[in-house]
């Protein structure tokens, strides 16, 4: 019994860590079509692999941990990380798929998106520069 | 020795592919420990003594892209229950033909179920292992062809997997009697859309088990009755294997259910009916589950075609043999409580209390509790 409320106790101790910030959705600035919700978090699963205009899409993910991240997959995907670290687990371990790409940061993932056409990143709403084009905001 | 000249192959492979392609590593591993909560009782090969080997394994996948949508995949699993000697459970060559289509030669799962392509990955789903009542197809590689053909119609995704190949290890689950599945073909289709996974898969193959045939064989064939006396050499003869399963994962609450259906036809091995539902609920990182379980494996009587009556010893053979054939039916069910905490990004702890009751012969009811820590590296 002590033992189940140590349990919950430090699940509320990290849910209480979580804050919330808002992130924002980028692409390179050459990418003009419209990106519905669906289709981020589908491209992000590796559920599709192009944008509606055909282009492929190259979805790069920050290092795990990171704020956005977290806010990411929370907000957009609606899973928490470990579910994401399943998810993905079942694709790797079955030769069905790799996870995105990851970089370091904020500024790798604005430097990557803003070189290549096909990318799409995600950064702190804040960390956002003129390099991208953001095509929504959690 | 054999595992190791495979283990060195394996090793100067990849010494010479690293030349050319780079290659990635990835791993998981499940510490297992169980122990039956009283002491004549055992289930699933645990028994009253606390056991950490048993259930336990270590996988480590080597992967590389050799470019033009070709690859190259081994997975190698090391598991408690073998001495950990270390097996390839999939090692095959992968060919993209497009976005959808992608073809696989070589050592890969049978799609029996629908968590046959990560079987062994328990940091992937919610229990310890899947219900050990429907998931107890005593083989779960073949070496052959797969195809996999995934679309994508609206939001629905759907998957299209076939195989033809065969297995001839030999079969651990029965002593490691010489076993040559031969004529393996099969085809699952999986449809999903946001939480809702929908799974079907039928599997045939043509059986031949090299067992002791026993003392039945024999007086059959003597007494004329070859049909009967065939069913005791397992030799040509089919199995049919049929799946429906679904998954509903909607925010907090999962919902999981599979059915399985093995036909042995030309056998005395009972043909096996099972299912089971689990429902779970999902609190941030801790997830509690229930599975109800139920087998019930049945046979038709190998001796129908025989008269009664007509000599003692021919009524006595249909006797023994009555009762062989019972003796492999089964009835039985199972609850599991159990939860899973998401403590570390990568790992997980999991416990679980396993109610088991036979209904043919409760002396081998049980309790089993196991718990493990599970990872993905």
């Amino acid at each position: 019994m002590k033992f189940i409320i140590s349990i919950l106790l430090l699940t509320s101790l990290a849910i209480s860590h979580t804050c919330y910030a808002d992130v924002s959705i980028v692409v390179n600035t050459a990418n003009g079509g419209a990106i519905s919700d669906t289709e981020i978090s589908r491209l992000f699963l590796g559920k599709l692999k192009k944008f509606s205009d055909g282009e492929s899409a190259i979805p790069i993910n920050s290092k795990a941990g990171t704020a956005a991240r977290v806010v990411f997959e929370e907000k957009v995907l609606n899973k928490s990380s470990s579910q994401i670290k399943a998810y993905w687990s079942k694709r790797v371990f079955s030769g069905k798929g790799n996870p995105p790409t990851e970089v370091d940061n904020d500024a790798a993932v604005l430097s990557f998106v803003a070189e290549n056409t096909g990318a799409i990143g995600y950064v702190d709403a804040a960390s956002v520069d003129g390099t991208v084009k953001v095509v929504k905001t959690f | 020795m054999k595992q190791k000249i495979k283990v060195l192959g394996l090793c100067s492979a990849l010494a010479v592919s690293s030349v050319q392609a780079e290659i990635e590593f990835n791993g998981f591993a499940n510490i297992v420990a169980g122990t039956t909560t009283s002491s004549d009782e055992s289930l699933y090969g645990f028994d009253d003594k606390f056991d950490f080997k048993n259930g336990s394994l270590f996988a480590l996948q080597a992967t590389s892209d050799l470019g033009d949508g070709f690859g190259v995949t081994a997975q190698i699993i090391a598991r408690g229950e073998n001495e950990w000697s270390p097996e390839f459970e999939w090692a095959y060559v992968s060919y993209n033909a497009t976005d959808e289509l992608r073809f696989l030669v070589g050592r890969q799962r049978v799609p029996f179920y629908m968590y046959s392509d990560f079987l062994d990955v328990s940091y992937a789903y919610p229990w310890i292992t899947p219900p050990e009542g429907v998931y107890s197809v005593p083989f779960d590689t073949f070496d052959g062809l797969g195809a996999i053909y995934s679309t994508s119609i609206g939001e629905f995704d759907t998957t299209v997997q076939f195989i033809y190949g065969g297995n001839s290890d030999d079969l651990v689950a029965l002593d490691n009697a010489p076993a040559d599945f031969e004529d393996l073909m099969g085809l699952s289709i999986t449809i999903n859309r946001e939480w809702l996974t929908l799974r079907a898969g039928y599997i045939q193959t043509n059986m031949n088990i090299i067992t002791d045939s026993g003392p039945l064989y024999a007086p059959w064939a003597a007494s004329g009755f070859v049909d009967v006396a065939n069913n005791f050499v397992i030799e040509d003869d089919t199995g049919d294997f049929i799946e429906l399963g679904f998954q509903v994962d909607y925010e907090n609450i999962l919902l999981i259910g599979e059915y399985t259906s093995l036909t042995l036809d030309g056998t005395p091995i009972a043909d096996a009916d099972s299912y089971y539902l689990m429902a779970g609920y999902r609190l941030d990182n801790i997830l509690v589950h229930i599975t109800y379980g139920v087998d019930d494996d049945a046979k038709d009587s190998i001796t129908g075609g025989v008269p009664s009556g007509v000599s003692p010893q021919l009524d006595g053979l249909i006797a023994v043999t009555n009762g062989f054939t019972n003796s492999l039916t089964q009835e039985q069910s199972y609850y599991t409580m159990g939860l899973r905490w998401d403590f570390h990004d990568s790992t997980a702890l999991k416990f679980e209390y396993t109610s088991y009751s036979n209904d043919l012969d409760s002396t081998k009811d049980a309790g089993l509790f196991r718990t493990a820590i599970v990872t993905v590296f």
